[in-house]
């Protein structure tokens, strides 16, 4: 079984060429035994050129199709191949030599049929090597494609394109069309040589390889071409197939294209190190400038910053010194130096006047690189960057050289570059750093914020004699203000309002402990009294010693209508009363918990119990209100929401309670903030005649 | 924004207090009354008439050092609050703990 395999046209096109080949040998030995016994072959000669001009197609074909396959761009790999291909070339022809040189005055030696099929084997070589060549040229040219640059040559792959097909018209006559194409041509191909930017990107090393591959190209340019219109012009062929047009054009540009890239390179050599050196700048520049990722650190940031200003300025030795709150004595990191030598130099330069002045300098914006000559055996010039981050000096690096005055001015331009650089990217490495840490902190407030939030209650335990409501408000994103309810029974209902000293995250934490004191100590059936005794044992073994809570509780007693309340420093709760048609204060004396943390505290308890009527209304609140300020620095105060409950007693509790929060806010204005934690409670007695 | 002034007069310490006592300055507060309890004050007088307003936090530092006072025997009274500071420690209940007189004068002489 024949499996075909897949088309390949590169393989394909090879194939042609050989057959092509083989076609156009086969033709011309026919048409020289005719000539031989004078005898008309029948072969137009129009058939010899379709062959040859095919053959120039298939061979482009191949290579074209080759070179695109392997670009790799590296410009001495493509030279190479030209000059392999040269070198192929010419050791075929001096085989070919040597052999006849072996045959000597034989009757072989003057074979025509030998010697056409030689010529053919010339012809071919001579075309695969110019095709390709001319191919390499073109990656050459096209390294830093522009659009002119893509026109020109393609203008000139069109005009040779057309240079093959000139036989066909002027029938080999060499006449005007001719002369008119080879110059055009040869005038198209000095254009296109024009293009060798590609040149300074070779090292130093590899511009000797190039010029080495560069003469073998131009030598065996010259030699084909010496053998081609020199030596075979004293043979006579049935049919000339090398003096084409397109051949003739071909060698041409391969020749200019070598020997202008040949003189180029070799005029670029001694400036080689200066495009290198340049180029290395620019990339350490961009490593430089890439900022540096958050899981990096900033010392890779400085190594780089480090071999970047030694490169530069072509030091023999540097060392990095910095300052650092957590190394007060510094943090060295030594290139080619030993400790001992860096102290030494050390010394040396802050003895130095325009060294202090340096290091002394406010004005850290105008701060730039400096240079010192020095009085040490080994380094005769020094040369200091300054690392300015965040307006304020990290660091320096100390280049040192063993020259005198060996720092120019383009030295201290780019490496004060590179020193701004990695401080941009040091500062922001650590502002990124900030910037993560921060929003880490922010999602823990706003976790802190929903778990506080949930310690308020969300229903309040009430019957159907009294109406409640509470909201509170934090001044930051957690607060110390606690209001709770508890039912004991059917009849009696625990109310509790809270603040513990302070705002902020601290006093968030207490306040969760109230909640859990509270929770556990009302299910004991205690009295106001010696519920705040027992809480103020509790919270003096849990609070900081500076911090204390006030509350206020109320059980309240639906079946008798009254109210048992006890207050521990808390801001006395407003009670409006029908009977009387005004509000007033609830006075207790009553000590906050927390603060006489031993038995004491019973003697500064008060509980006290009184009636109540429907109708009646208690507001608790906590003293963000009260002492809420306006833009005067007034505070809100009692006697406002005495006023305000006196107008709006006859609403319900939240209408009650909207008001006294929207009058709180007008009167703080618009843009002011209160800036505690407030909360607000309120309860009113329903009839209890309708309901029973 | 507080300011606290320092005087000797007669073996007692005295506290000029002016401005606000809030959460954002307590700490300089809690720094002047321990430093002259570090170095043995055994009369300390809070000349409130300068304050204009305090916060939780500023009572919570007088409350702090309650048990500090009474068991190095250091004398603590405070005079010439305001009306609505005064308001304040007796809203708490530190008017019953801390001896508070309206001026100088009635302070030093009790």
């Amino acid at each position: 079984m024949i499996k075909l395999p897949p088309i390949h046209i590169g393989k394909l096109s090879l194939l042609l060429a050989i057959l092509v080949w083989l076609a156009l040998l086969f033709v011309n030995l026919v048409r020289l035994v005719g000539i031989l016994n004078q005898m008309d072959p029948g072969i137009a000669i129009e058939f010899t050129w379709i062959l040859q001009t095919l053959f120039f197609i298939t061979i482009y074909g191949f290579y074209k199709h080759s070179i695109t396959k392997s670009t790799q761009s590296d410009f001495l790999n493509l030279i190479w191949r030209g000059a392999s291909t040269g070198i192929f070339a010419v050791a075929i022809y001096i085989i070919i030599e040597l052999f006849y040189g072996s045959l000597g005055e034989s009757k072989l030696a003057k074979d025509p049929f030998l010697e056409t099929f030689f010529y053919h084997v010339h012809f071919g070589l001579v075309t695969i090597f110019l095709v390709s060549t001319s191919l390499l040229w073109q990656h050459l040219i096209l390294y830093q494609k522009t659009k002119r640059v893509v026109k020109q040559w393609q203008a000139y792959e069109i005009a040779m394109l057309l240079a093959m097909f000139l036989v066909f018209f002027d029938r080999g006559a060499n006449e005007y069309p001719f002369f008119f194409g080879l110059v055009l041509l040869g005038i198209l191909a000095i254009i296109l040589s024009t293009n060798l930017k590609w040149i300074p990107y070779l090292t130093f090393k590899e511009k000797w390889k190039s010029l080495l591959f560069l003469s073998v190209i131009i030598a065996s340019v010259g030699y084909l071409i010496w053998r081609t219109f020199v030596r075979e012009d004293q043979w006579v062929y049935p049919i000339n197939l090398t003096g084409s047009l397109f051949l003739i054009s071909l060698f041409w540009f391969v020749l200019i294209y070598a020997v202008l890239s040949f003189l180029v390179t070799l005029f670029n050599l001694p400036t080689s190190s200066v495009f290198e050196q340049k180029l290395t700048e620019a990339i350490n520049f961009q490593r430089l400038s890439q900022s540096i990722q958050p899981e990096e650190n900033e010392e890779q940031v400085l190594d780089i910053l480090m071999d970047s200003c030694m490169s530069a300025a072509y030091a023999d030795a540097a060392w990095l010194a910095m300052t650092s709150e957590e190394f007060p004595d510094g943090i060295f990191q030594e290139r080619f130096i030993d400790r001992k030598t860096r102290e030494e130099i050390s010394d040396l330069i802050q003895q130095r006047k325009p060294a202090q002045e340096w290091a002394a300098e406010k004005r850290l914006d105008n701060l730039s690189p400096l240079t010192l000559r020095l009085d040490h055996p080994k380094f005769e010039s020094v040369l200091l960057v300054p690392l300015v981050i965040n307006k304020s000096i990290i660091g320096k690096i100390v280049l040192c050289k063993e020259v005198k005055d060996g720092f120019n001015k383009e030295m201290l331009n780019i490496i004060s570059t590179f020193g701004r650089q990695a401080c941009i990217a040091v500062e922001n490495h650590r502002l990124l750093n900030q910037a993560i840490l921060n929003e880490r902190y922010q999602e823990e407030l706003k976790i802190a914020q929903r778990v506080q939030k949930s310690l308020l209650p969300t229903r309040l335990d009430h019957n159907q004699f009294f109406d409640i409501c509470a909201y509170s408000n934090a001044a930051d994103e957690v607060g110390g203000d606690y209001y709770d309810t508890y039912k004991l029974d059917e009849d009696r209902y625990v109310l509790i309002i809270g603040d513990v000293s302070g705002k902020g995250t601290s006093a968030a934490f207490h306040m969760s402990q109230m909640k859990g004191i509270f929770q556990s100590l009302i299910q004991l059936n205690l009295s106001p009294a010696d519920f705040m005794i027992k809480a103020n044992a509790a919270l003096g073994k849990c609070l900081e010693k500076n911090h204390f809570i006030t509350a206020s509780i109320f059980i309240i007693n639906t079946a008798k209508q009254t109210i048992c309340h006890s207050r521990a420093g808390h801001v006395p709760t407003l009670f409006h009363q029908v009977k009387e048609n005004k509000a007033d204060y609830l006075e207790i004396d009553g000590l906050g918990l927390g603060i006489l943390r031993n038995m004491h505290y019973e003697k500064h308890v008060v509980e006290k119990t009184f009636t109540y009527q429907s109708g009646d209304v208690l507001v608790l609140f906590t003293d963000g209100i009260v002492e809420a300020k306006n833009e005067k620095s007034h505070q809100f105060g009692y006697e406002r929401i005495k006023t305000l409950l006196e107008v709006y007693h006859k609403q319900n509790p939240p209408e009650i309670q909207s008001k006294i929060i929207d009058s709180l806010h007008a009167f703080v204005g618009g843009n002011g903030l209160i800036d505690d934690d407030y909360s607000i409670m309120v309860v009113k007695f329903a009839e209890q005649n309708k309901e029973s | 924004m507080l300011k606290i002034e320092n005087q000797e007069e007669n073996g007692h310490n005295i506290l000029l207090l002016k401005g606000e006592v809030d959460a954002s300055n307590s700490v300089i507060l809690d720094e002047a009354i321990t430093q002259l309890v570090t170095n043995g004050s055994k009369s300390i007088l809070v000349d409130g008439a300068g304050l204009e307003y305090i916060s939780s936090a500023g009572l919570g530092v007088f409350m702090s050092y309650l048990e500090d006072f009474q068991e190095k025997e250091i004398d603590m009274k405070i005079y010439s609050l305001s009306d609505r500071v005064f308001e304040v420690f007796k809203i708490l209940g530190l008017d019953q703990l801390i001896r508070i007189y309206p001026d100088k004068k009635t302070a030093l002489l009790a």
